[in-house]
């Protein structure tokens, strides 16, 4: 009780101390953070109420700050139309496999450099560093993709990202801030290699992988100009790229709407689909899987950031 | 027990989705509104198991060609529920040895599951394959088309349970067979997958009452046998209509009742004529089967070790997977294979089971040997070379390897037209043919694209048929001294090494061979003239090279045990660096194309070369030189824009930190990197919606508050482009490049905080001269590569805001490239979007180093 009360004490003393100018100074900050925040959210929440009010509302411009006449039909819709459901199953296996590849080829040769005795390993690791710093540019990118034979090709999203110098980095540094003896003992018992990357280096590397998953899957995810570029006849293609198409086919969506869509929908005046309705519709399905994973990984990056701060 | 929910689970959606849509019909315009209402909108499964498949047959006869083989359907999902059902069989421990046949009956029942449910995964595999093929037939390409995702749940479904009775194998009482029955079964499984070669892969039947006449159905009525598959020794269409003198009616008259439902009457009427047949040897078939006797028969003589019929049998099964997947899937080359083929090309024929079932039973074969390698308790595989040889057998196999790649397709001569660039046919010659100086007479007599020998007695471009065959006959003759020579080198190579002669001299004799195969690659790209055409080496004379290199390494530690570990770590480093090299280091040679006229689709040896012409008219050809001071000048501006705000990140996070409240830092944390992690494309969407003419917050507000008296076009409009592209730009990146900083602040000692407060320093001074200063140094780094990235803004986010009214104003460097060149159709400017390539990447590059340059001058570090 009484060590309580000397506890609250001191907390008023402290409040106390604050001066005028450090409230001013508080109340001026938090507002401010407050508003960028909102600023953040907003246009995902704004997207959000769109797509589940009243169509006609929506195109009269009347849903601005909360949902009105609420109704899933442009979710069903959506889901009907031709080619979604291909390009989900196209966007996720991109994901899964180009995730998978990516950071299990960087994480066994960030593993491989920190090899010293391996031959020419500093000519070796310079190599796949410095391309970190050049391009050839988008033409010869694009011709070399296309001489390898990977034009409208699905591994075209999976097998180039194998390497990826600033991910090696990544895992080498911190194979390297990690006590030399655990693979030496594993060395002394016979294991090779990959034998010792998988069961030493691994279990003790995953917070660093973690990361380098959520970088891979969110740009795997998110990447739409490849499908544009190398998909020219239209197959294996990912749902950020149908939204980019949306947005600037809106007329051949609008065909497509009337096409897809029942009667039943089209009768209704609040659940017809409209052009602008489908396009924030396919965003808002897009948006979906990242804010359902975010918040999970968030401590994640915010760990691997720190890593890659070290190195600077 | 969860295993057999997720059993029960899978047939259970197998069945469901017997009823619901699997397949999207669409009604060709042409068959007419009255008929097309008879359509349904869309077909279940259970609808194609019906007779005539749920489509009006009465109104259009031939409807009823359509064969799903829905048979298949209902026994793989038979089989499934008997797999099921034997798979919930509780298993029995055997206590004693067994008595009587029931306790038998429990102990196999997980192994039973297993087959039977390979088996079902079997038909519905084929089923749903035959779906396929019919989706993309010609006469049905458009009346039946977009198989909807619940056509592929069944199959889905069956490759589940079957995954899932495998895993219950491991908890299984072990089978009471020993060793040599095993080997025997896989033995006897081998011979009887080969004798499934037998069985039909492709059966087409065709009533008389649709086609012509009775003979025309009889020759349309026919079944391919595996075997025929593997021989190629179908014939197609046009040469039984030359036989049998039939189809007339079907390609004068018939033909005509299929046009509406056909995508491409053209093609089907094509099918009945092609004379040229791309129909071969199926070496998968045939390499599967040899391998398959092969294995057969090892396994049967007791005294070989069981390793090598595992290893012939497990590839057997691989080479007959692999050829399954393209005898049971109809594609476009299938126009000019067989005549089963090319009926089940335009959608009359069916596949069967039996390709899948004859993999089935080799790969069953292979498992047989597992298990017997497995009961007779000798490690999986035990590498029957001895230890001290392995690296000698690795360098002679890599050495034999190179030889088989010298005798496969070695060098491929494309002919032109005199004086034209396009190519009119292409011959490849195989090292083997090169070995017994046997040259193509396609190659002494190039033909064009019809035919047609291109050279005559009349010299063509100062060439006559006879100096033609001369140059051609003098160039595959020193092909095939080079490959003779390169083989002998080889094979003596090998032989030095078998006979244990000084490794010295293999290596030598394996460097000599790889010298002659680059002298002979040199010489074929030279020795064939422009005038007539060109020659390459094909994908077979690249793989021999780094295999002589390989077979060299190896047989200089041929006296070793074991790899040292430096080349040992070498090698696993080996594909990454290839990788790298193809997709890194290949795209410079493409280079070379800012110094020719590049056209697309022609070889490079025939382009133009024009030398620093596209560099040149950068500055010279006023049209170019406008168009790159515009876009230098927007790349510039928003590149600049974004420099000159770099530090907001910094104060962010500087001002973040002197928020107490920690649960407050997180949430504005968590929700201002959110933008980050979302596309352009997604930023746009709300970009569009936020800023939409009428209907926008952003106008709703503006008017509300009267900055504006109308609706503004905010997105359309080219005014303040670089304004509003920055802020797009800040809104993503600000919480995101904040976290930086605040992981710097959380390095900084916290002592100098508390000496600070004791010094009486108030929360300005403290931010001003300790946080500020800590944050500096990445601050700088950070600047100096974003000043080395000026030119590489990227596209994603101008590309989505790209417009024809803000084109002037966003196009940027990249966006440009890409604009020129991949985004608009025949364009001449490859060459020229190089160059600007070229240019950008050595200024990128150059102000790298500056900087670099300037970080380890001003602070004495680097920054890359």
């Amino acid at each position: 009780m009484l060590t309580a009360t000397t506890e609250s004490k001191r907390i008023k003393k402290r409040r106390q101390k604050l001066s005028k100018g450090d409230i001013a100074f508080n109340i001026v900050n938090y507002t401010v953070f407050l508003l960028i925040t909102l600023a953040c959210i907003f246009p995902f929440y704004y997207l959000f109420i769109n797509t589940i009010s009243s169509n006609e509302l929506v195109r009269l411009g009347r849903i601005q700050l909360y949902p009105r006449d609420l109704h899933l039909e442009n979710y069903v819709q959506v889901l009907k139309i031709d080619g979604i459901m291909d390009a989900l199953l196209v966007s996720v296996a991109r994901t899964v496999l180009g995730t998978l590849w990516t950071v299990a080829g960087c994480a066994f040769l960030g593993y491989l450099v920190t090899k010293q005795e391996m031959w020419l390993r500093k000519v070796w690791y310079r190599l796949i560093v410095i391309t970190m710093y050049f391009s050839a540019g988008l033409i010869p990118w694009y011709m070399n993709l296309r001489n390898l034979g990977f034009l409208d090709n699905f591994w075209v999203y999976v097998i180039p990202g194998l390497v990826s110098p600033y991910n090696v980095i990544l895992v080498k540094t911190f194979i390297e801030g990690l006590p030399a003896s655990l693979e030496e003992s594993a060395e002394l018992d016979g294991a090779g290699y990959i034998r010792i990357f998988v069961s030493v280096i691994m279990p003790l590397i995953t917070p660093i992988l973690a990361t380098l998953c959520i970088f891979c899957a969110v740009g795997q995810w998110n990447s739409f100009t490849d499908t544009m570029m190398l998909m020219p006849s239209g197959n294996y293609y990912t749902l950020q790229f149908l939204l980019y198409k949306y947005q600037h086919e809106a007329q051949s969506l609008a065909a497509l709407v009337r096409t897809t869509q029942d009667a039943n929908a089209m009768a209704n005046l609040a659940t017809k689909q409209t052009s602008l309705s489908v396009q924030m519709t396919v965003a808002m399905v897009v948006t979906f899987p990242i804010l359902l994973v975010y918040p999970y990984f968030q401590r994640h990056f915010v760990k691997g950031i720190m890593i890659g701060a070290v190195k600077g | 027990m969860k295993k057999k929910w997720i059993a029960c689970l899978c047939l259970a959606a197998a069945i469901i989705c017997l009823f619901l849509p699997a397949v999207k019909i669409y009604v060709h315009s042409q068959i007419g509104p009255e008929t097309a209402a008879l359509f349904p909108q869309t077909l279940s499964l259970l609808d194609l198991l019906k007779p005539g498949i749920g489509l009006p047959a009465d109104a259009i006869p031939q409807l009823s060609l359509i064969e799903t083989g829905g048979g298949n359907l209902i026994i793989g999902l038979a089989l499934m529920a008997a797999g099921l059902a034997l798979s919930l069989v509780p298993v029995r421990r055997r206590v004693q040895p067994a008595t009587g046949v029931l306790s038998l009956i429990g102990a196999g029942c997980p192994q039973a599951a297993f087959v039977v449910s390979c088996a079902a995964c079997a038909f519905i595999a084929a089923f749903t394959l035959q779906l396929m093929n019919v989706s993309s037939s010609l006469l049905f390409a458009l009346l039946l088309d977009e198989l909807q995702v619940f056509a592929y749940i069944p199959a889905a479904a069956s490759i589940i349970q079957v995954l899932v009775t495998a895993l219950a194998l491991k908890d299984a009482e072990p089978l009471p067979i020993g060793d040599t029955a095993w080997r025997r079964l896989s033995g006897a499984l081998a011979v009887a997958a080969v004798a499934m070669l037998m069985l039909p892969g492709h059966v087409v039947s065709v009533p008389a009452s649709i086609t012509g006449s009775e003979a025309d159905s009889a020759a349309m009525n026919r079944s391919l046998t595996l075997a025929q598959e593997m021989m190629g020794s179908e014939p197609t269409l046009a040469a039984i209509a030359g036989e049998q003198n039939v189809f007339a009616d079907v390609v004068s008259g018939d033909i005509a009742v299929l046009e509406p439902y056909s995508g491409d009457v053209t093609n089907i009427r094509g099918i009945f004529t092609i004379k040229n047949s791309t129909n071969g040897i199926n070496a998968y078939l045939l390499g599967g089967a040899a391998l398959l006797l092969l294995g057969a028969l090892l396994a049967f003589l007791p005294r070989v070790d069981r390793w090598f019929s595992l290893a012939m049998t497990t590839l057997a099964a691989v080479l007959f997977g692999t050829a399954v997947m393209g005898v049971m899937t109809i594609s476009d080359g299938d126009m000019f294979t067989s005549a089963a083929r090319q009926l089940s090309k335009l959608g009359l024929g069916c596949v069967t089971v039996c390709p899948m079932l004859m993999t089935m039973t080799a790969a069953a074969s292979a498992l047989c040997g597992v298990m017997g390698v497995r009961t007779a308790n000798v490690p999986y595989f035990s590498n029957p070379i001895p230890e001290s040889k392995r690296l000698r057998v690795t360098a002679v196999a890599l050495a034999l390897a190179a030889v088989v790649m010298m005798l496969l397709p070695s060098a491929s001569y494309s002919f032109s037209k005199p004086g034209k660039n396009k190519v009119q046919s292409t011959v490849s010659v195989y090292g083997a043919q090169s070995l017994i100086f046997d040259v193509p007479q396609d190659v002494l007599e190039p033909k064009d694209n019809k035919g047609k020998t291109m050279y005559g007695e009349e010299p063509k471009e100062d060439l006559t048929a006879d100096m033609v065959a001369q140059i051609m006959g003098q160039a595959a003759n020193t092909q095939s001294i080079g490959i003779w020579a390169a083989l002998l080198l080889t094979l003596a190579g090998a032989a030095a090494l078998i006979a244990n002669k000084d490794r010295r001299i293999t290596i030598i004799l394996f460097v000599l061979a790889f010298a002659v195969r680059i002298v002979g690659w040199l010489l074929l790209s030279t020795q064939v003239p422009r005038t007539i055409g060109s020659a390459t080496a094909t994908v077979y004379t690249y793989i021999s090279l780094p295999l002589l290199v390989f077979a060299a390494f190896f047989a200089n530690f041929a006296h070793l045990e074991e790899l040292p570990k430096k080349y040992k770590l070498f090698l696993l480093m080996l594909p990454f660096l290839v990788a790298v090299f193809l997709f890194s280091y290949l795209p410079l040679y493409g280079w070379s194309y800012a110094f020719y006229n590049y056209k697309f689709g022609v070889p490079m040896s025939e382009q133009e070369f024009v030398g620093l012409k596209w560099f040149t008219e950068m500055f010279t050809n006023p049209g170019h030189r406008e168009n790159i001071i515009r876009v230098l000048k927007n790349t510039f501006g928003m590149s600049g824009l974004n420099l000159l705000t770099s530090w907001l990140p910094m104060v962010f996070a500087i001002f973040l930190n002197e928020v107490n409240n920690v649960r407050f830092k997180k949430f504005v944390q968590i929700f201002t990197t959110l933008p980050n992690f979302i596309s352009w494309a997604l930023v746009f969407s709300f970009a569009m919606c936020l800023f939409a003419m009428d209907t926008g917050i952003f106008s709703k507000f503006m008017l509300a508050i009267g900055a504006i008296d109308q609706p503004v076009a905010w997105l359309n409009s080219g005014e303040h482009i670089w304004l509003k592209m920055w802020a797009w730009n800040t809104w993503k990146g600000l919480g995101w490049g904040a976290i930086m900083y605040l992981a710097a602040i959380a390095g900084i000692d916290q002592e100098q905080y508390e000496a600070a407060k004791v010094d009486g320093a108030n929360r300005w001074q403290t931010m001003r001269h300790i946080t500020l200063p800590g944050l500096l140094p990445t601050f700088f780094v950070l600047l100096m590569l974003s000043i080395s990235n000026i030119l590489n803004n990227g596209m994603d986010q101008y590309m989505v805001f790209q417009n024809s009214m803000n084109k002037n104003t966003i196009e940027v460097l990249d966006l440009y490239v890409y604009n020129i060149t991949i985004a608009s159709k025949g364009t001449t400017l490859y060459s020229f979007a190089t160059a600007i390539g070229i240019l950008k990447t050595l200024v990128s590059v150059t102000l790298l180093f500056s900087a670099n340059f300037a970080s380890k001058k001003l602070r004495g570090e680097s920054i890359m």
